[in-house]
């Protein structure tokens, strides 16, 4: 019976990501088009395309990377490497689960606050990545620390038999053994980041009169989820809609690109870490 | 510079617990002879690898352990504030039991840490590598293949690339750690040709379990054995003598167990 309850839950989780794959592709497939990817949009996105909403949301997701990878890298050395096991590590630890569940919303009114108000920085790519960035720093530092529990402790430990110091071993033989975890990592914190709509949208998300930013402070950006979000809200022309969908493919598209190179990677580091 | 002969390393009542309160090494007064290969004997627990530790402060990276008593590498006190331990480590080098590689090439590999370090310039990494590589017995069997990874190696040719690694830090001592227990029985006799050669430069402490092997490379001998759960050093003697004529009973005990 267990078995049986088990096979069902397992199936309709499932269905539920078919469904939605399907739905969202059956009716945005028929607004794609070469034209829709390579164009400015135009009538408040009822014609025209979203090349700026792609290139938008892949300047801040790239951005939200730069932000997190150091963060994160540093946030795993000190916790695995400098610090010993006990209350800090652990104390670090639930940190990084706390930071992880803070509600996106709360991240947004946060930039807000800090980067576009109190730094200046206005609405901007800049600010929305920094606020993206620090919301993905607990899904880059997992993935990152899993790699550096799976490093031998014996190549540490002849690392330090050969008289290298604690930086010098993080340099010559940390870093690079565990810098495919950081990689997997910065890809898995992308695949959240650009689907994300709450923290840019006090940030850096404007809906139209946006192209590439020329500048850092009150240079906000088109986006992709910014865009379906608004769209959603007001889409009573089919023209509209059909956009509305085919963005939403488009967006469906970068994350799962993005999920398909990451969690094939993400599932070897984590039986590299189970077999240390 | 120590004389040849005379202590380099010493301990005096050593003692390592851990945090739970269990002793592992107790009161283990030793002197190492300079320029000799000093073998570290006794059965399987009882703390020749923390012994071997403690002389390059390497058990530092060993959380929740607790050392007590003194160690002196050339008359300094090895736990005194004068003493940079990364400093010490290279001039008391460390080869492990089971062979390590690093990502990268066997020259890679040789120098990868005395470059780091600043002890080797990049014009004379080639002059370096061959070098230590010859010293460590593997320069004739890698010389055409010094760009190819050195995980192509056999295990043995690893343990002596390991070696050839410590040997371009120009360490004082080289500390061994059962070197030829994963090695079949020719890797273990190209092994115990390298440290036969390298005895004439260089201090070697190696902890051993094989008695034979002991005889054929080692001139003095220590033997360590359990006393109440812990690791105490029961005799020190010239291998031929302690071999010979034992005259602690625990020394008598793990002899006659080895050899028979």
């Amino acid at each position: 019976m267990l078995t049986i309850l088990c096979t069902f839950a397992a199936l309709f989780a499932l269905a539920i990501l078919v469904a939605m794959i399907a739905i969202v592709v059956i009716r945005g497939a028929g607004g794609l088009s070469w034209q829709f990817l390579t164009t400015d949009a135009r009538n408040a996105g009822a014609a025209g395309g979203i090349v700026y909403h792609i290139a938008g949301t892949l300047l801040l997701v790239l951005t939200a990377a730069a932000v997190a990878a150091p963060l994160a890298a540093g946030t795993g050395i000190i916790s695995h490497f400098y610090l010993p096991p006990g209350r800090g590590r652990r104390a670090i630890e639930r940190l990084l689960h706390a930071l992880n569940g803070v509600p996106s919303i709360v991240f947004g009114l946060f930039g807000l606050a800090v980067f576009v108000r109190f730094l200046g920085l206005q609405k901007s790519w800049l600010a929305g990545g920094l606020v993206l960035g620090m919301m993905i720093v607990p899904t880059v530092t997992v993935a990152f620390t899993e790699k550096l529990r799976a490093i031998p402790r014996a190549n540490i430990e002849a690392a330090f038999g050969l008289g290298l110091s604690r930086p010098h071993v993080v340099t010559t033989v940390i870093l690079p053994q565990s810098a495919a975890g950081l990689v997997t990592g910065v890809l898995l914190g992308i695949v959240r980041a650009a689907g994300e709509t709450a923290p840019i949208l006090f940030t850096a998300a404007i809906f139209a009169g946006a192209t590439l930013p020329r500048g850092i402070v009150d240079s906000p950006v088109l986006a992709l989820p910014y865009h379906i979000f608004v769209m959603a809200q007001d889409a009573f022309d089919p023209a509209m809609t059909r956009n509305l969908w085919a963005t939403a493919t488009v967006l469906l598209g970068i994350v799962m690109t993005f999920s398909a190179i990451a969690l094939p990677l993400r599932m070897r580091l984590h039986e590299e870490a189970r077999h240390d | 510079m120590t004389e040849r002969g005379f202590p380099i390393l010493s301990t005096a009542g050593l003692t390592v617990t851990t945090a739970g309160g269990r002793t592992l090494l107790r009161d283990v007064t030793l002197q190492i002879p300079a320029g000799r290969v000093t073998a570290l004997n006794g059965p399987s627990g009882v703390g020749k690898t923390t012994l071997l530790k403690c002389l390059n402060r390497l058990i530092d990276l060993t959380p929740s352990v607790r050392v007590t008593g003194e160690v002196r590498f050339a008359g300094d006190d090895v736990r005194g504030g004068g003493i940079d331990p990364d400093d010490l480590r290279r001039r008391i080098g460390t080869v492990f039991q089971q062979p390590v590689t690093f990502p990268g090439t066997i020259a890679h590999n040789v120098t990868f840490a005395a470059r780091k370090i600043g002890l080797i310039a990049k014009r004379d990494e080639p002059d370096a590598v061959e070098r230590c590589l010859t010293a460590a017995g593997l320069w004739n069997e890698t010389k055409d293949r010094l760009r190819d990874p050195a995980t192509i190696l056999s295990v043995g040719q690893q343990q002596r690339l390991a070696i050839a690694r410590v040997l371009a830090g120009d360490p004082e001592v080289l500390l061994m750690d059962e070197p030829t227990s994963a090695l079949d029985t020719r890797s273990t006799a190209a092994l115990e040709e390298t440290i036969y050669s390298l005895k004439n430069t260089k201090t070697i402490v190696m902890v051993t379990h094989h008695l034979p092997q002991a005889r054929r490379v080692a001139d003095w001998v220590a033997c360590l054995c359990p006393r109440e759960g812990a690791g105490e050093l029961v005799e020190a003697n010239e291998c031929e003598l302690l071999f010979d004529a034992p005259e602690h009973p625990g020394t008598v005990e793990f002899l006659s167990c080895c050899s028979g």
